[in-house]
């Protein structure tokens, strides 16, 4: 009987004991597998997001977030000058405001307003049902959200009241026709979103908002890719802020994503920690329990080496039992706890907080390999160490 | 029951090869002016003391005294558990004291077999596989190690019981499989301390029964014990007082 055997049967000998150790390392197991899903996770997910738009650079005023900076001017020339450059396929102009629409609700129904100037026929959304705007007409479309609560579909006719500014307004309510009810990449769970032309949000503003947008959102030619074309934006409009996916997520990662990276390491270490100490116990125990049939096989013969071997295969047996039930266990949770996130105000919907990735059970394999190791460390001195005579008389006098 | 007075020294002995192929002979055991110390914080404490003492193969020695005397220190140097720190012990004429620890335990495995008071027998596994285990650790083949545990189930008589866990055993059960697990090896020499200390006495019997076939059939045999019954049918039997062996007497 081999040392793996040999630990087997030990651990079946105590099924209590073995089961408590397998769960205890599922248990660990599943939230180091949370945390390590986690440190990545929103960044993965938000490079998705952002990939998932089709646009790969964003072209703002300053280096603040798209809405929250200065607007870019004359918005529409740029993206058409944007969009004549070689390394560039699309370009459009985005503008952010809000909206009530006077429609379904009694006192109506508040929404995010889009309102886009493209280059080519493209938009970035998704026409669900319906079709797209037309840049000329008094057209919008709607997400879902908005379509349900104001009681919408294609070839409605509602009334829009826009608020283009922080400031107190009373601009008057324009009339829309519905084009289509739309996907919007950026909704939340509970989102309204309306889009139109950027011509016809200026009009809906009251003629104040005319060729200025928050953002450009370019897309790249496949055979340029996106740094090529964020050199071509940058030399041909110094003046203004030019960023790739690939910039924006690095942004998000040294801003507020690094909270979760920290929380998540901070977890990983008392979580691993948890599992090292819980498996030590239940070895030490074990063994303290067994010391005379140690030292009985020391004594016919049985070398050193070997016993550690059996006390190493224990450790990695209940490692290992409990790192595989950690997979699932740990997935469903993490599930559970990216539904729980995602109910924090302002989060997209396609945002997920825990995304799997395969380093990710890399380093969960390695990591619970590590704690096998070192949980096994002082019961391996233990029996490395153990004094075969001493033993046995003590056992006896016992 | 005749006692006489005489030097420890082995009934026979031929020449054979040890380890490294030198010719020595027939003795099993020489140790010559071992001693036992072990250092404690209230000073060292003498366990054994210049003992002297030759085993031959079909030697058949018991060794008693009170509690304390070094019996049980003694018989663990003899099977090269420990070594002493005094004085020199060979082993089929290699040096124990200079053996590493993995050759020690080689060198048990093979040649050495260990028969206790508490059995120490491994719970999980059945009286067969109890049995197989030295076997299996000294590498011997799957269909050999198989022949040879049911050879020894027979031996001990308990072929019915193979399968049978230690918990589902007796006391004196348990100590013929642990006396069937000591032989597994084929060991020339087997130590026994105290192996009918947790028995009654028709069980312990038994046991003495079955070590005097184990010494009957060529295997040398010391035993530990406080049981004059069992040492009476030894036929050496040493004596030991505060580390020393006392005397030796030759039962008939």
């Amino acid at each position: 009987m081999n040392a793996v055997g040999f630990a087997w049967r030990s651990l079946v000998r105590q099924p209590a004991r073995a089961a408590l150790g397998v769960l205890g390392v599922a248990a660990v197991g599943a939230l180091l597998f949370d945390m390590l899903l986690l440190s990545n996770g929103l960044v993965i997910s938000m490079r998705g997001l952002l990939d998932s738009t089709g646009f790969d650079l964003r072209v703002t005023a300053t280096d603040a977030l798209p809405g929250q900076g200065p607007l870019v001017p004359n918005a529409i020339d740029r993206t058409h000058d944007i969009a004549r450059l070689a390394s560039v396929r699309s370009a459009v102009a985005l503008r952010f405001a809000n909206a009530l629409v006077l429609a379904g609700e009694p006192r109506g129904v508040y929404t995010s307003l889009q309102g886009v100037a493209a280059s080519g026929p493209s938009h970035p959304w998704t026409i669900l049902r319906g079709r797209d705007i037309a840049p000329d007409r008094a057209e919008i479309v709607v997400n879902e959200n908005t379509a349900t609560r104001a009681r919408l579909t294609p070839g409605s006719r509602v009334m829009l009241r826009a608020s283009c500014n922080d400031g107190p307004e009373a601009l008057p309510p324009v009339p829309f026709d519905v084009s289509g009810i739309a996907q919007f990449p950026f909704d939340t769970p509970n989102g309204t979103t309306v889009a139109m032309s950027l011509e016809m949000l200026a009009r809906a503003c009251g003629g104040n908002e005319s060729n200025q947008a928050d953002v450009i959102m370019v897309a790249s030619q496949e055979s340029a890719g996106p740094s090529v074309a964020v050199a071509d934006v940058a030399r041909l409009l110094p003046e203004l802020h030019v960023m790739s996916n690939a910039e924006a997520v690095n942004r998000f990662e040294r801003g507020g994503f690094t909270y979760f990276r920290q929380i998540s390491t901070v977890l990983t270490a008392v979580t691993l920690s948890f599992a090292v100490l819980l498996i030590t116990v239940l070895l030490t125990v074990s063994i303290n329990q067994r010391l005379g049939e140690i030292a009985a096989l020391r004594a016919l013969g049985f070398s050193r080496w070997r016993v550690v071997a059996d006390v190493f295969c224990e450790s990695v047996l209940i490692v290992g039992g409990g790192g595989l039930l950690s997979l699932p266990a740990g997935g469903l949770l993490a599930l559970a706890l990216d539904r729980i996130l995602k109910r924090i105000p302002g989060i997209p919907a396609d945002v997920h907080f825990f995304v799997f990735e395969p380093s990710a059970l890399q380093v969960h394999v390695l990591l619970l390999a590590g704690t096998a190791v070192v949980a096994a460390l002082y019961p391996i001195r233990v029996v490395a160490s153990l004094p075969i005579a001493a033993t046995l008389r003590d056992e006896v006098v016992g | 029951m005749n006692t006489t007075e005489s030097r420890t020294e082995p009934r026979t002995g031929t020449r054979t090869e040890n380890s490294e192929g030198r010719m020595v002979n027939g003795r099993i055991v020489e140790a010559t002016h071992i001693s036992r110390i072990f250092p404690m914080p209230a000073g060292p404490v003498t366990a054994v003391a210049d003992v002297t003492l030759e085993i031959a193969p079909a030697d058949h020695i018991a060794i008693r005294g009170p509690s304390g005397c070094g019996k049980s220190t003694l018989l663990h140097m003899l099977g090269c558990v420990e070594p002493p720190t005094a004085g020199t012990l060979l082993f089929r004429g290699d040096d124990v004291t200079t053996l590493s620890d993995r050759k020690r335990s080689l060198l048990r495995l093979r040649q050495i077999g260990f028969v206790f008071q508490r059995f120490f027998l491994l719970p999980m596994l059945t009286a067969a596989e109890n049995i197989e285990l030295p076997q299996s650790e000294a590498k011997v083949p799957k269909a050999e190690r198989r022949q040879r545990t049911k050879e020894l189930l027979e031996y001990v008589g308990l072929t019915a019981r193979a399968d049978h866990r230690p918990s589902e055993l007796s006391g004196g059960e348990m100590q013929r499989v642990a006396i069937a697990r000591a032989l597994a090896n084929k060991p020339g020499l087997l130590l026994a301390d105290e192996p009918t200390g947790e028995l009654d006495r028709a069980t312990g019997e038994q046991i003495a029964s079955l070590l005097d076939r184990v010494n009957a059939d060529g295997t040398a045999l010391v035993i530990v014990t406080h049981d004059p019954a069992l040492a009476e049918r030894s036929t050496r039997i040493l004596s030991m007082r505060d580390g020393r062996i006392d005397s030796e007497a030759a039962s008939i």
